[in-house]
This record gives structure tokens, C-alpha cells and sequence, in this order.
């Protein structure tokens, strides 16, 4: 085992690294914020038990949950092609993502809902508004904000499993790595990189999440 | 015809329930319940714990549903659907025992949000609004805290004001005295007489009994989902008839 790690390489390899972060981000940016938005419908229809619409959120949930991700993938990218509802990679990959964190959000913003106290939803009603203005202008507003720390969580691992979408040939980060890898066999160099990069931009999420969090409970804590 | 309607409207009827009953799966909590509250009227309801009290005054506004018998409010029948529930409910203003201000909201916030949403107002006239009925309830100055740096008095006001910014015809009033500490009652009911004083129709749920006697046209008595008595004030303190109201008034006169 003589293998010589090599720095100088790694710089060889930036601009490449760069294009594959510049994947990662934004199939990650999009699929956050779909399925941040997912979840915000999914929930809803759960928490005012919406008819039919509920329990088909509910099996979306349960589907989502109980198969592999990768599967999922394959199945967005193959699946619905062999249908005639062929997407390119980077598509299925931000719907399948988006999906995947959807019902997971679905779940943390259900739980943000119903920790809404009970009282405001008649104090909202009893003034004349309708559940749609409750839900938008009282829950929506207290119950996201409970559940922002799950809500990052959820964030944090849509951007990790973003790498999963190396195996439909979208060029993200792993992609990237894996592509230089074949080439020249620099496994150590090219893993620690992208390893190290993903490490940064989780941390630099949970940073600003945390900030925002702070901000907004800021009218809650000044008793 | 225009003066004939607006006496109509004067001599009738705020609130007429007839026959009303409601079930929680086996358990009856409201029995065939009679009442007409003339617009204006002051009732006060009081009765034990769990005698249904909340229930009914609940159902005024349909935040309860019934299964028998007829609302109707501001001549309005109460129908089940959302839509026509949410008019009568904007007519209706309701005051909680746990206040339920918005707390994310500013209170000048949880005045407007309302009147924002469903009347067709400029944020300066519901601002204007808002700031009218937070003087009345004298805490104009608090109009840009949020609930949680307020007393508990002071939310149970800005709950009021909140109800009054909607203008509503009638008020509902659920214990709105029971979650306060005993200094700040006072300045609660100091509101509510003064609201009663300029004719607003009331129906306030209280053990507060010498509210009851300052404001009350009549007082009824709930029991078991019944209403057991009803009489004006004088004769119910002085001169209850059914046995139960004289223990119940026995039991909380004493305290
Ligand atoms: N959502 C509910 N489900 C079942 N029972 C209820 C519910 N709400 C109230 N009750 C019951 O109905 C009765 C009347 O309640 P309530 O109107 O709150 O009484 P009060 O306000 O006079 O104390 C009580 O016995 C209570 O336990
Ligand atoms: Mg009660």
C-alpha cells in the first residue's frame, strides 16, 4: 500500500467539484422548497380532515416511508418513461426528492399543526373567519414555526440523499467524484473532498435556519 | 316601511332558541332549551360546572353543532354550512376564559386581522378601528406588544376589543373572569358593564354575581343541561323558587 495522497490533485479537480456543487445546490434548493410546499398541502388536508384528499395524503405518506429512496428514484426516472412521461434526470431527480422530503414535511408540519392551541382556532372562527383564513393567517404561521427544527432535518437530508441521484446520471457532487474516480482511480482525494463539502453547506443550512428561527420566535419571547 | 322594518327590528328578537338539544354521542348535555334574548338584553348564565353552559352559548355561534331544534340569530336561521355560520359568526362577537389572543400576532394585529380578511376595509380604517376600541378597553398604548407581555387582564380587554373591532350586534361570554387573578376581575368587568351601559346584547356566562345584579335583565340557572330557572336578578338572589338554585346560590355566595 503505497498510496500518495494528493492535495495538488484535489485543485486539479475544483472547477469540475464546482459544477457538481452547483448541481447539488440547486436540485437541493428546489426540491426543499417543493417539498416544503408538499408538506404544507399534505398536512392541511390531513389536520382539517379534508374528505378522500386526507387519506390519499395519508398513503402518500405511508408509500414514501416505507420504500428505498433509490427506488423511488428508479421509478421516476424508468418508470414513468417506460409510461411516455419520460423527465431528464434532473427533473426526476428534483420530483423525486421533493417528494421524498414531502412526506416527511407532511409529517413535521402535521405535528407543527396540532400543537397549535386549540383555543385560537375558535377565537379565529368565533371572529367570522373561515377555516382556510385560520389555517393561512394563525396555524400555518405558529405551527411552521414550532416545527422548524424538523423541518431543517428533513432539509439537511434531501441535500445529502441528492447524491443518490449520481445513479440516473444527474452531474451533482457524487456524480462528480465518481466520474474522476473512474478515470483516475484518486478515491481517497476526490471522497474527502465531496465529503468535506457536503459538511460545509449542512453546516452552513443549519446556521441560517437557526438564525431564521431565532428571528421569528424573537415576538414570542420578549415576555 | 322603513320605520315598521327598524321597530320590527328593535321589538325582535337578538337571539330566539327553541327546542334545542345536543348529544355527545350517548350523553345528553343540552335538553330541549327555550330562550329569546331581545336585542339589547343583558342575560347572565350561571350553574355548576359541566351543566352545559358553555355548550349552549356555543351553540349560539355554531361553533358547536346541534341535533335538534332551531337558532336563529339576527332573525338569521343558523344553517350547518360553513359559509352561513361564518356571517352569523362575524354578528357574534365571543370572549373566552383563556382569552385566545393570536400570539404571533401584535395586539394592534389581532384586532385588524379579522376586519382585514372578510369587511372590506383599508388597513388605516381597521388601524383606526382597532385603536378606537383599544381606548374604550384604555390600553391604546400596549397596541403594538404581543399578547405574551401583557397581563392577564389586559389580554382578556384586547380579547374584547378584538370582538368589537368586527362590530358585532350580540356578545357571547364564556367565563371570561374565571382565568384572572382576583385584582385584575375588576378592571374586566369594568369593560363589560360599560359595553352593557351603551345597549349592546349580551349573554355572559359568570359566577361573578354581583355583575350579574349591576347588569343582568335576567339570570338563568343550567343544570344538567336544563335551564332551571330564569328570573330577574332580584328575585333570583332574593327569591329563588327551585330547590338546586338555592344550594348552588348557598354554595358560591358563601365563598
Ligand atoms: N367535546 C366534548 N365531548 C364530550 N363531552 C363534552 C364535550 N364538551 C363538553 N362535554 C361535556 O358536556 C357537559 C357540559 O359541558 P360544558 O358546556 O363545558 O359545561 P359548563 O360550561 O357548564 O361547565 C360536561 O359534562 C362535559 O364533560
Ligand atoms: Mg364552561
Amino acid at each position: 500500500m503505497d498510496y500518495q495522497f494528493s492535495f495538488p490533485y484535489i485543485w486539479g479537480a475544483t472547477p469540475d467539484l464546482l459544477d457538481g456543487l452547483w448541481i447539488t445546490l440547486i436540485v437541493s434548493l428546489l426540491s426543499i422548497i417543493f417539498s416544503v410546499i408538499i408538506g404544507v398541502v399534505c398536512a392541511s388536508l390531513r389536520v382539517f380532515h379534508v374528505p378522500v384528499l386526507s387519506s390519499v395524503a395519508a398513503g402518500y405518506v405511508h408509500f414514501i416511508r416505507s420504500t428505498p429512496l433509490l427506488v423511488q428514484i428508479f421509478f421516476i426516472f424508468y418508470g414513468l418513461a417506460s409510461l411516455g412521461f419520460g423527465l431528464s434526470g434532473f427533473w426526476s431527480g428534483v420530483l423525486a426528492l421533493s417528494l421524498w422530503g414531502g412526506a416527511y414535511n407532511t409529517e413535521n408540519i402535521r405535528g407543527g399543526l396540532s400543537a397549535v392551541d386549540k383555543g385560537l382556532k375558535e377565537a379565529a372562527y368565533s371572529l367570522g373567519l373561515r377555516p382556510i383564513h385560520y389555517l393561512r393567517l394563525v396555524a400555518l404561521p405558529i405551527g411552521l414555526r414550532v416545527c422548524i427544527p424538523a423541518l431543517l432535518n428533513t432539509a439537511v437530508s434531501v441535500l445529502k440523499n441528492s447524491s443518490y441521484l449520481q445513479a440516473i446520471g444527474v452531474a451533482e457532487l457524487t456524480f462528480v467524484a465518481m466520474d474522476r474516480v473512474a478515470m483516475d482511480f484518486r478515491t481517497l482525494e476526490m471522497f474527502l473532498a465531496i465529503g468535506l463539502i457536503y459538511l460545509v453547506i449542512v453546516l452552513l443550512l443549519s446556521t441560517a435556519v437557526r438564525r431564521l428561527e431565532t428571528f421569528l420566535k424573537a415576538p414570542f419571547n420578549t415576555a | 316601511m322603513v320605520n315598521s322594518m327598524s321597530i320590527d327590528q328593535l321589538a325582535g328578537s337578538a337571539i330566539s332558541i327553541k327546542g334545542l338539544s345536543k348529544w355527545y354521542g350517548d350523553f345528553k348535555v343540552l335538553e330541549a332549551i327555550d330562550l329569546n334574548i331581545d336585542n339589547g338584553e343583558k342575560v347572565v348564565i350561571c350553574g355548576p360546572s359541566g351543566s352545559g353552559k358553555s355548550t349552549l352559548i356555543r351553540c349560539v355561534n355554531g361553533l358547536e353543532e346541534h341535533q335538534e331544534g332551531q337558532i336563529e340569530v339576527e332573525g338569521k336561521v343558523l344553517e350547518k354550512d360553513i359559509k352561513s355560520i361564518s356571517k352569523v359568526r362575524a354578528e357574534v362577537g365571543m370572549v373566552f376564559q383563556h382569552f385566545n389572543l393570536f400570539p404571533h400576532l401584535s395586539i394592534l394585529d389581532n384586532c385588524t386581522l379579522a376586519p382585514l380578511t372578510l369587511r372590506n376595509v383599508s388597513r388605516q380604517e381597521a388601524e383606526e378601528t382597532a385603536m378606537h376600541f383599544l381606548e374604550k378597553v384604555k390600553i391604546p398604548d400596549q397596541a403594538h406588544k404581543f399578547p405574551s407581555q401583557l397581563s392577564g387582564g389586559q389580554q382578556q380587554r384586547v380579547a374584547i376589543a378584538r370582538s368589537l373591532c368586527m362590530k358585532p350586534k350580540i356578545m357571547l361570554f364564556d367565563e371570561p373572569t374565571s382565568a384572572l387573578d382576583p385584582e385584575m376581575i375588576k378592571e374586566v368587568l369594568d369593560t363589560m358593564v360599560e359595553l352593557a351601559e351603551e345597549g349592546m346584547t349580551m349573554i355572559c356566562v359568570t359566577h361573578e354575581m354581583g355583575f350579574a345584579r349591576e347588569v343582568a335583565d335576567r339570570v338563568i340557572f343550567m343544570d344538567s343541561g336544563k335551564v332551571v330557572e330564569m328570573n330577574t336578578p332580584e328575585n333570583f338572589f332574593s327569591n329563588p323558587e327551585h330547590p338546586r338554585t338555592k344550594l348552588f346560590l348557598s354554595q358560591i355566595l358563601d365563598h
